[in-house]
């Protein structure tokens, strides 16, 4: 369950329903909709994550 | 000639009320409980959809024990994060005031929990938006 990318994959899945469902209507956009907005946060997380591989993490930041 | 164009034109601004409920009504039930204003208006499959959608993101946070805001003296931004936080309505109260739930920092889902929380209250905020629109006639 605490694995990161299954936490990041659910929150992408409930967030591209909900705004599937508020801002479209016809199936055919909804579904259209849907991939965009899953695919886009899913994928660009990757490829923030990809991008920032090669730097180093530091110290632990401080509990606040 | 400029009759029409200018009657045409405050039909465009003030659209025919499709609604027997107040936009204010539903949007306070839609603000108390997630879905209910939906629910009024008579979207049932919507309000369905939204409740539980929403209700799982506040049932995902609370299980990562994600932080829960409340306002921090000398830190405005908590503020604005408690209001977004309390756009979930109900849930944020029993959550906090009946089940006396803050989060855990230790927990190792901390982050993402407190993501889920507050995505859980900003988007119940833009139900309320929605069914205010719906019963001003301004969506369908």
């Amino acid at each position: 369950m605490l694995s990161h990318f299954l936490l990041m994959v659910l929150y992408a899945l409930v967030l591209s329903v909900f705004f599937t469902a508020l801002w479209r209507r016809n199936r055919r956009e909804q579904v259209r909709l849907f991939l965009q907005l899953f695919l886009g946060m899913v994928g660009g997380g990757l490829l923030i994550a990809w991008l920032m591989y090669p730097f180093p993490s530091g110290p632990p930041a401080p509990l606040p | 000639m400029a009759e029409p164009a200018r009657q045409e034109g405050q039909a465009r601004e003030r659209p025919e009320r499709v609604s027997a409920l107040p936009g204010w009504v539903a949007s306070i039930a839609a603000w108390v409980l997630p879905g209910l204003g939906h629910l009024l208006l008579g979207r049932r499959g919507r309000a369905s959809l939204f409740f539980l959608l929403v209700l799982a993101a506040v049932g995902i946070g609370y299980a990562l024990e994600g932080k829960l805001y409340t306002p921090v003296p000398g830190r405005p931004l908590t503020v604005l994060a408690t209001l977004g936080a309390m756009g979930m309505g109900l849930p944020y109260f029993l959550l906090r005031f009946t089940a006396g739930y803050t989060g855990d920092v230790a927990a190792p889902g901390f982050e993402y929990g407190t993501a889920f929380l507050l995505s859980a209250g900003l988007m119940n905020l833009l139900l309320v938006l929605d069914a205010w629109d719906i019963a001003s006639g301004r969506k369908e």
